[in-house]
């Protein structure tokens, strides 16, 4: 296969944009190869040029974006200096794509299935009831559910999910030799990004199509892909089959990616003594009630955690499953409807408002999206010197040297005091972020997936850094994420929440290497571990999951997991079930695992 | 569904004009006006003033005044209830059979005007977001920049002056039909469907020759707005994601056009509304410039002469019809976007 002829053939690609008086170029000479029925990984940074890559390659490009150079030969003819009438020809019949935000791709005012059918016709002389037939016998092979009746939604109606399967259907409705996905699950949940990778890659290999994915996360290659190209700065900096690429990577960027896994792949973090239940829950509930009815929303359903000092809990779960809720309302930015949180031996949803402002100053929040957490008008200075003025006073020059400390202690140049927000990019204001949460010396922070926004190589350099502040300053924190990989490698213990209910918890290493409850089973097993030796489409994966997390308005009423649960039997749908302790000091909500039931086995051969 | 939201948004629509009856009622009786006077003159007699205001009902208590403009003591004259807008002050003809001769021709004209301006601004304003920055769409910048900051009466006395005056195209501006022509028997008030009704197809065109001039001067004016926010839309549809899709699949350049255009037309529909209701009663000057006695100038009379039953009439009919407008708008832009649910 390797000497065959290759699909396309892409030499010098050029893409760039004018601003006054002058010219960026984020994409400056792009050059490979892909092969057919190839799957090939495209990584980089955000805004390495990936996606305007695989753009420029239908030969588009994002206005004000223009292709400035360069010749992507594909069957014999230059993508990028065809005219319009042909290169639309092949659009979508030789090459189909798939982007992020699915939702936002489709047509929002037209049906799904018409839009697949418009797409299938424009490359095929059929009826309008031949190309109906098409989109639903598509909807079928990427795995919706009834497509007869998916057909007729809209957009909206869509989950993120389901979304991007309808665009994978209208992609290769008329089968094209190669697919490009930018990203395709970006957004989506663990469970539902490694449902719908299988269902992509099976269906690519059943149409016999070549694939380009473009992605940053390096559990997908890992899994997925045969070839891996790496993107850097606008070229290509590494082009290494996918082992390869893992077990001696070549160029120095790639080395950075990669020198966290490795470095992490060893143990787990060590266990603190003391202190315990420092920061406590006792039953927390939240409910939100419904506008214009009776019913409440039921995010956070009688939580009981406990961090002890020094120690790193995570959250984990899919989204809706309450992480967050329950983050902010240990904050008190949202009261709770129910239960009480407790950190060093006080109530603190019993304060006043005085107390509670006081009481601000030992506990604090780093929020998942830097931009939104900061006054986009203020200095860093500003930032940094705000919590100091509401805390503590004292005068400005002694604040000031504060702060510069503080942004030492986060590994930060003390010249960036001057700049703001809009001139640093997401790191570095994250960072910054994180300086802000730790300048009153808080003994508890609330990390609310703090790395989810960055490219992997920042991610990796925050989540040591964090761990690095926890050990010197023995700050406790409750680390909401739905990233396992970072979990493990910072917590020591963690709690697995599903539907407003903790399903799990115990220390990382005991919930890592074995879960007990279906579905600490099926997010570890939808987890994409960035290991290129025991790839997801070599070994089939037993614990998977069926559908999407049910509304947390009509809750189930026996167990939450039941109507997504391999090992469901009748008194499971009859029972709510009830958190209970195991031999091992972990505690899992399952009946079935408490009597012994489920075994973890079957997981650990995946 | 369907009925049950234009049911819901019918009744609202009442419990809305129920309101608004009772506060113009009020407000108009704060004016610091004498109608009585202003009726019989200043040096009339006691007994002649106590007449005129017993006439007019004005002796009676303020609340019985509004239960009888609402129709609740039909012996006493009937009321809104009985469906009747009461008679006016200053010609004494029932203020509803006066709206019927007023408001058609107003409909008429601003309902051309608006199906002309469409016509001409959903091409244009495509043309303009299809090709940015290119000649066309900076003439339909300058145009829109123009129409919109000069007066309507100014575009129509221009009008007047070059088709009229100059080149001799167009009729004189004296009204909706040449003042020789005896109009024929109004059945709906309408000009153009009256002369239809009355079999006459020579009058139905000079019908229409008169209106030309009033009907495009309207029309220019209106395309301003409607042009800039059609090519605003589009240019803000052609940036979506789903567009940049639709190529990306490779459906053909007109597709991707009605794509675009339809995402652009959900939210115009708004902007139609307000502009509709507006122009009800703003299309005055440009009645007054081609002598068409429309609704705009009934409110107008009708304010000058303290006409208590005629101004509160208009009023109510004016907010009726911009209420069943946007209704009808709200429907049509619920019809193009499947996401607006009722």
């Amino acid at each position: 296969m390797k000497k065959a002829e290759p699909l396309l053939k892409v030499r010098d690609l050029r893409v760039g944009y004018e601003v006054p008086g002058d010219l960026v170029v984020p994409v400056e000479g792009v050059s490979f190869d892909l092969n057919p029925h190839e799957v090939v990984g495209l990584v980089g940074d955000a805004g390495s040029g990936k996606s305007t890559t695989a753009l420029a390659l239908m030969g588009l490009a994002r206005p004000p974006g223009k292709i400035l150079g360069g010749t992507a030969m594909f069957d014999g003819r230059d993508l990028l200096s065809l005219p319009d009438d042909e290169i639309r020809a092949i659009r979508g019949r030789d090459i189909g794509i798939i982007v992020q935000n699915p939702r936002a791709a489709l047509n929002p005012m037209l049906r799904v299935g018409r839009q697949i059918g418009y797409a299938y016709r424009a490359h095929n002389r059929v009826s309008e009831a031949e190309a109906r037939k098409q989109a639903v016998e598509m909807l079928r092979l990427v795995g919706i559910n009834d497509p007869e009746r998916r057909v007729e939604a809209y957009a909206h109606e869509l989950s993120g999910g389901m979304a991007q399967r309808a665009l994978i259907a209208m992609a290769l409705s008329s089968t094209p030799k190669l697919l490009i996905a930018d990203e395709p699950t970006s957004g989506l949940d663990v469970t539902i990004q490694a449902q719908f990778l299988d269902e992509m890659w099976n269906t690519v290999q059943k149409t016999g199509s070549a694939m380009l994915l473009v992605t940053q996360e390096l559990g997908v290659i890992a899994n997925f892909c045969d070839r891996v190209l790496v993107l850097h700065q606008g070229r290509i900096v590494e082009d290494a089959p996918v082992r390869q690429f893992f077990s001696d990577p070549q160029h120095p960027y790639s080395q950075e990616v990669l020198r966290f896994y490795h470095e992490r792949s060893d143990g787990f973090p060590e266990q603190v003594s003391g202190g315990a239940g420092f920061l406590r829950t006792e039953q927390l509930t939240k409910h939100f009630p419904l506008r214009n009815s009776d019913k409440v929303v039921q995010a956070v359903d009688k939580v009981t955690i406990s961090v002890a000092k020094g120690e790193a809990v995570g959250l984990v779960g899919e989204s809706g499953s309450g992480k967050t809720t329950v983050g902010r309302c240990l904050m008190r930015l949202e009261h709770p409807t129910a239960g009480a949180v407790v950190l060093d031996g006080q109530d603190i949803t019993a304060l006043n408002a005085a107390e509670m402002r006081k009481m601000r100053s030992r506990m604090q929040i780093v929020f998942q999206d830097p931009f939104d957490s900061v006054n986009p008008r203020w200095t860093v200075a500003d930032i940094l010197d705000e919590p100091l003025r509401v805390h503590e006073g004292g005068d400005k020059a002694k604040r000031r040297s504060r702060a510069i400390a503080a942004l030492e202690q986060v590994n930060l140049d003390p010249s960036l005091m001057q700049a703001k927000p809009r001139d640093l990019g997401a790191s570095t204001l994250q960072r910054i972020n994180i300086a802000r949460a730790l300048i009153c010396n808080p003994e508890f922070v609330v990390l609310d997936e703090p790395t989810s926004v960055l490219a992997p190589r920042a991610r990796n350099s925050l989540i040591a850094l964090l761990a690095r502040l926890q050990k010197e300053l023995g700050i406790s924190y409750l680390f909401i994420s739905h990233d396992l990989t970072t979990v493990r490698y910072l917590c020591q213990r963690v709690a697995v929440m599903y539907l407003g209910q903790i399903v799990e918890e115990g220390t990382v290493e005991q919930v890592f290497s074995a879960p007990q409850h279906p579905y600490s089973q099926a997010l570890l097993s939808a987890h994409l571990m960035p290991d290129p030796t025991r790839r997801r489409v070599d070994h089939p994966v037993p614990a998977a999951l069926d559908g999407e997390i049910p509304s947390p308005i009509d809750v189930p009423k026996g167990c939450y997991l039941a109507s997504r649960c391999r090992h469901v039997t009748e008194t499971c749908r009859a029972n709510p079930q009830v958190l209970s302790e195991l031999g091992d000091g972990r505690t899992v909500r399952c009946e079935r695992v408490v009597k012994g039931e489920i075994t973890p086995e079957d997981f650990a051969d995946a | 569904m369907l009925l049950r939201y234009i049911t819901r948004r019918m009744l609202i629509g009442v419990v809305q004009l129920f309101c608004l009856v009772i506060a113009v009622f009020f407000l108009i009786r704060l004016l610091p006006a004498d109608p009585v006077s202003r009726l019989v003159g200043l040096n009339s007699s006691e007994e002649a003033y106590a007449q005129a205001a017993a006439q007019l009902g004005l002796d009676r208590p303020l609340f019985e005044q509004l239960g009888i403009y609402l129709g609740l003591y039909p012996e006493i004259a009937p009321g809104l209830l009985q469906g009747s807008l009461g008679v006016s002050w200053a010609t004494g003809s029932t203020v509803g059979s006066e709206i019927a001769t007023f408001l058609p021709v107003t409909l008429q004209l601003i309902t051309l005007a608006f199906f002309l301006a469409f016509a001409v601004s959903i091409p244009v304003g495509m043309l303009g977001a299809l090709n940015p920055g290119k000649a066309a769409d900076k003439g339909v910048f300058v145009y829109s920049l123009f129409a919109g900051s000069q007066p309507e009466f100014w575009w129509g006395l221009l009008f007047v002056y070059v088709f009229y005056f100059q080149l001799g195209v167009a009729p004189a501006p004296l009204g909706q039909l040449s003042p020789m022509t005896f109009p024929p028997e109004p059945v709906t008030g309408f000009m153009l469907i009256d002369t239809l009704i009355a079999g006459e197809p020579a009058k139905f065109v000079e019908a229409l020759h008169h209106l030309m001039m009033p009907v495009i001067t309207l029309a220019f004016i209106l395309s301003g707005p409607i042009i800039k926010m059609v090519r605003q839309n589009m240019v803000r549809a052609l940036q979506s994601d789903f567009v940049l899709y639709a190529n990306l699949v490779g459906l053909p350049r007109k597709r991707v056009a009605r794509y675009a255009l339809r995402a652009a037309m959900g939210p115009s529909m708004t902007l139609i509304g307000i502009l509709y209701g507006f122009m009800l009663s703003g299309a005055v000057l440009v009645e007054s410039v081609f002598s068409l006695g429309g609704i705009g100038q009934y409110a107008i009379r009708s304010v000058l002469a303290f006409d208590y039953p005629a101004i509160q009439g208009v009023v109510l009919v004016i907010t009726a019809i911009s209420l069943v407008v946007y209704l009808l708008l709200d429907l049509i832009h619920a019809a193009i976007d499947p996401r607006i649910a009722y």
